[in-house]
């Protein structure tokens, strides 16, 4: 079992990358919901355990919902939104991507320095799984820095919260019920009401840069 | 949160059902908003007995030895967060004084109100007013540091409250900001404080034992508790707030701020220095009585430039405070060498004018209060002859200016001769430094009376004596009798302290003895009438009420050489000359400028003052339409110590809201991501 969640925590990892490397803003969509994919694969292995060992069967409720909302629903609102403002194709970011993977290199560094000596992670080993979700939230805010369009916030933002779950998941099998739903309901309102903001972004500046929001400051 | 009235002794009740008082006062007045006359009348009433509940308690407590156990307000499961009373000798001394100043000023609210009826909100007013008397009680009574810092807090904020309530003037809205920045500013010298103290006791008590606290620690401590409480009391150069604030706010309100908030610090170095961190270091003292010479003299320097009726009393409240701190540096000096005499008398002295002053600085802001009600001008050139007109307010302002000039027989002399007595002693014994400074301070203080009493002599003789010089003046009438009543008690009491100084010093006397463990009263002997007490202290002795029978003696004896040598008085009646104008009319008085031009010729290097002469020429020369003349001074204060530190705050900010707010939501996200990553790296070093 732990095998199939390292290769796991490290595929995403390899997502959160792969989106970094990203240039057109449909592909980060696409990537996103490969990550989410990931994060419903890994909810139902530990769902499926979690079934077996206590006969819970709430992780693997948690996992179909993701399928719903992360997988399915979530891109498929990007994607109608993006097709509606991006009629325009303009350089997203702020460095050049070489250099944007290579800051991600040393973010996995940091976080592997900063949580090896962590008490109550490591038991004899470092917890590669937990260096590995923690480096995908970081990378998550790291994206949402290094984009200027406004879907590069969103997904940025989706990142981070992937990355919260999976770091929920691999240290206490997930959060209550009750609470993993909260924050499902949370993304969703989140990613309608960002969406309904780039709109009246592109309206009232002609783009989806949010570089531009500058010009509000008095 | 458990709420324990525990019943442990009746003095400490006695305090508990006063606060309870004024909180009931406070609640009550919010009730009754819609009926300002009942309002008024409920809510003062309700202060008077809780006032008059304060003092005896106060005096009960004075009278007895016994260690009472605190008594608990509220437990909560907020760490640290314990409201308890703990009423020693020095607590009880403040209440009594707050008590008494407050008795006479609720009295005089009554009538001074009125002019709020039908205007202003007076349930909010009377509501500000009891939760400001209640928030000083606090501070007095409080049992630990926490409790102590909420009430000062408490008090800072409703005073400012109560600084703005006549909110409409710009300048009033001015003075309470200055006000709030600064006092805020000394709250936190105070919080670093009592930090330090957690730091090492691990404990807020400050009741408690000092001794864990290393030397280095307590220097700190003091420099930060001497900035805290010294913006609070107002001395030079943090006085800055004070002659804006007190003249914006309501004159009773005025009195108590003056009366008894600028106290409030006195007894916090008191009790956190004096007290608490028990004085070890000489140069403690020696501090105080410089900042305490500086605030005197340049204090009352400044109150002879004034003529806003209540900035002039609001500058010798800084005079007042300079005098204190001047009787408690030698307390603290002579402590630091283990003399507990002359740090008891020191400490008597400097008690003793605290009382004093509260009364005599109150009475002075109602009289002020009373001019402004029937007047409606706070500005003194605009008075004049109101001694016809408001023939009690007129006497009872001469007392209170009598009494501040220290003149025999009232009671601001004798705590004046007090300290005098023990700058004189402390000469004896201190090193060759100490003596030239007790000298010099000697002097500084004799001259600030002199000042002092010029000062008075021209507020009581513009205001009260000659011509009225606006049509305000001329047609003011006696203000209403409460008014009056509440001023008078206040008079009798410097009065009858100026004659029988000895109950009052030997009150004072109980406090100083629990502190340090050494009575005075003793000492001072007693004298050959039963109603004069001689204070004295190794040969330099004085016995009021002898003097006072002494003076009347010499008066009625020059009246009789006179009436023997020249003959019965005739009383003649002719026109005075005068000079070839038509009539003589109130402009040929002599001003309030013109009076303190001389001082202000002699101390120029202090004032600065300017001056700008227009007239508009006429026909001839000798004939001009209009001449105008306009003087001013500057306060060095102000001018090279405020303007650019606040000039630097100001630009240095706007320069850096730009580099910081710089509207893009990347640089904010990278602040948080940043912060983020500095987290988890302090988590892994640390």
């Amino acid at each position: 079992m732990t095998n199939y969640l390292d290769a796991l925590s490290v595929l995403l990892l390899v997502s959160a990358f792969i989106l970094m490397g990203n240039k057109r803003t449909g592909s980060y969509i696409k990537t996103f919901q490969f990550q989410s994919a990931l994060v419903a694969l890994l909810t139902g292995i530990i769902g499926i355990n979690s079934f077996a060992e206590e006969g819970r069967v709430d992780v693997l409720i948690i996992g179909a919902i993701v399928v719903g909302i992360k997988v399915l629903f979530i891109p498929y609102l990007l994607k109608k939104t993006y097709a509606k403002v991006a009629y325009r194709v303009e350089k997203d970011f702020f460095l050049n991507i070489p250099l944007l993977i290579i800051i991600c290199c040393f973010i996995v560094v940091f976080c592997y320095y900063v949580l090896s000596e962590t008490a109550g992670i490591n038991t004899g080993i470092i917890n590669n799984q937990m260096v590995n979700s923690v480096s995908l939230i970081l990378i998550g805010l790291f994206f949402m820095i290094s984009r200027k369009k406004a879907i590069g916030q969103i997904v940025g933002f989706l990142v981070i919260e992937n990355g919260i779950f999976v770091t929920a998941l691999f240290a206490i099998q997930g959060m209550p019920f009750i609470v993993d739903i909260g924050i499902l309901m949370d993304i969703l309102v989140a990613v309608i009401i960002m969406g309904m903001m780039v709109f009246r972004i592109d309206e009232k500046f002609g783009s989806i840069n949010v570089d531009k929001i500058k010009d509000l400051r008095g | 949160m458990l709420i324990a009235l525990q019943n442990i002794g009746e003095h400490n009740n006695l305090f508990l059902a006063a606060v309870l008082l004024y909180l009931i006062a406070a609640v009550i007045a919010l009730a009754l908003t819609n009926q300002h006359k009942l309002c008024n009348l409920v809510t003062n009433s309700i202060c008077m007995v809780a006032a008059l509940i304060g003092i005896t308690a106060a005096i009960i407590r004075l009278s007895t030895d016994a260690i009472l156990a605190p008594v608990t307000i509220l437990k909560s499961q907020i760490p640290f967060l314990l409201l308890e009373i703990k009423i020693d000798h020095l607590s009880a001394f403040f209440v009594l004084c707050l008590s008494v100043l407050a008795l006479c000023v609720s009295i005089y609210s009554i009538g001074y109100n009125a002019h709020y009826y039908q205007k202003r909100n007076v349930g909010f007013f009377n509501f500000l007013y009891a939760a400001f008397i209640m928030s000083m009680l606090m501070v007095i009574i409080s049992g630990n540091a926490i409790f102590f810092y909420l009430s000062w807090e408490a008090m800072s904020l409703i005073s400012y409250f109560l600084v703005i309530f006549e909110s409409e003037h710009e300048e009033n809205r001015r003075a309470g900001r200055l006000y709030i920045i600064m006092t805020h500013l000394g709250t936190a010298f105070l919080l670093i404080g009592f930090m330090i103290m957690f730091a090492y006791t691990h404990s807020f008590d400050m009741f408690g034992s000092s001794e864990l606290i290393p030397e280095t620690a307590k220097n700190l401590m003091f420099t930060c508790f001497l900035i805290g409480f010294g913006t609070k009391a107002g001395v030079i150069p943090l006085h800055i707030w004070l002659p804006y604030a007190h003249p914006a706010a309501p004159s009773n309100v005025s009195a108590l701020m003056s009366g008894f908030m600028i106290k409030t610090a006195i007894y916090g170095l008191i009790r956190f220095v004096l007290c608490y961190l028990q004085v070890e270091q000489l140069w403690w003292g020696a501090v105080i009585l410089c900042i305490g010479v500086i605030s005197a003299v340049l204090g009352v320097a400044y109150t002879l430039m004034e003529h806003n009726i209540k900035k002039l009393l609001a500058f010798c409240s800084v005079e007042n405070i300079g005098i204190i701190l001047i009787g408690l540096g030698v307390s603290f000096i002579a402590a630091a060498q283990n003399n507990d005499f002359l740090s008891s008398l020191a400490l008597v002295a400097t008690l003793l004018h605290t009382f004093n002053h509260a009364l005599f600085k109150g009475g002075l802001f109602l009289g002020a209060g009373s001019l402004q009600y029937a007047t409606h001008t706070k500005d003194i050139e605009k008075l004049g002859g109101l001694i016809h007109k408001m023939p009690v307010t007129a006497v009872l302002v001469l007392c209170f200016s009598l009494a501040i000039s220290a003149i025999v027989p009232f009671n601001g002399f004798i705590s004046e001769w007090l300290i005098y007595q023990a700058l004189f002693l402390n000469i004896n014994m201190g090193t060759a430094g100490l003596n030239i400074l007790s000298i010099l301070s000697i002097a500084a203080l004799a001259l600030s009376g002199a000042l002092a009493a010029a000062a008075f002599v021209k507020l009581f003789g513009i205001s009260f004596l000659g011509l009225p010089r606006s049509d305000h003046a001329a047609q003011a009438k006696e203000v209403p009798i409460v008014m009056n009543i509440g001023m008078g008690i206040l008079a009798a009491f410097c009065l009858i302290i100026g004659i029988f100084p000895a109950s009052f010093v030997k009150l004072a006397d109980r406090v100083a003895d629990s502190i340090l463990g050494s009575s005075v009263a003793e000492t001072l002997q007693p004298g050959f009438l039963s109603a004069t007490v001689p204070l004295t202290v190794s040969g330099n002795s004085i016995a009021p009420g002898e003097v006072l029978i002494a003076l009347t003696v010499v008066i009625l004896v020059v009246l009789l050489m006179l009436r023997l040598f020249w003959g019965k008085y005739q009383a003649r009646k002719y026109g005075t000359w005068d000079c070839g104008f038509e009539s003589i009319n109130a402009r040929m008085q002599y001003t309030a400028t013109g009076f303190s031009k001389p001082i202000r010729i002699v101390l120029s290097i202090l004032y600065r003052p300017g001056r700008k002469v227009v007239i508009e020429e006429g026909e001839s020369d000798y004939f001009p339409k209009s001449v105008k003349y306009k003087v001013w001074t500057e306060s060095i204060f102000e001018k090279y110590l405020y303007s650019p530190v606040i000039r630097v705050l100001k630009s240095g900010s706007e320069k850096m809201i730009y580099l910081v707010q710089t509207g893009s939501v990347h640089v904010y996200l990278l602040y948080i991501f940043i912060s983020i990553l500095a987290l988890m790296f302090y988590n892994r070093v640390v």
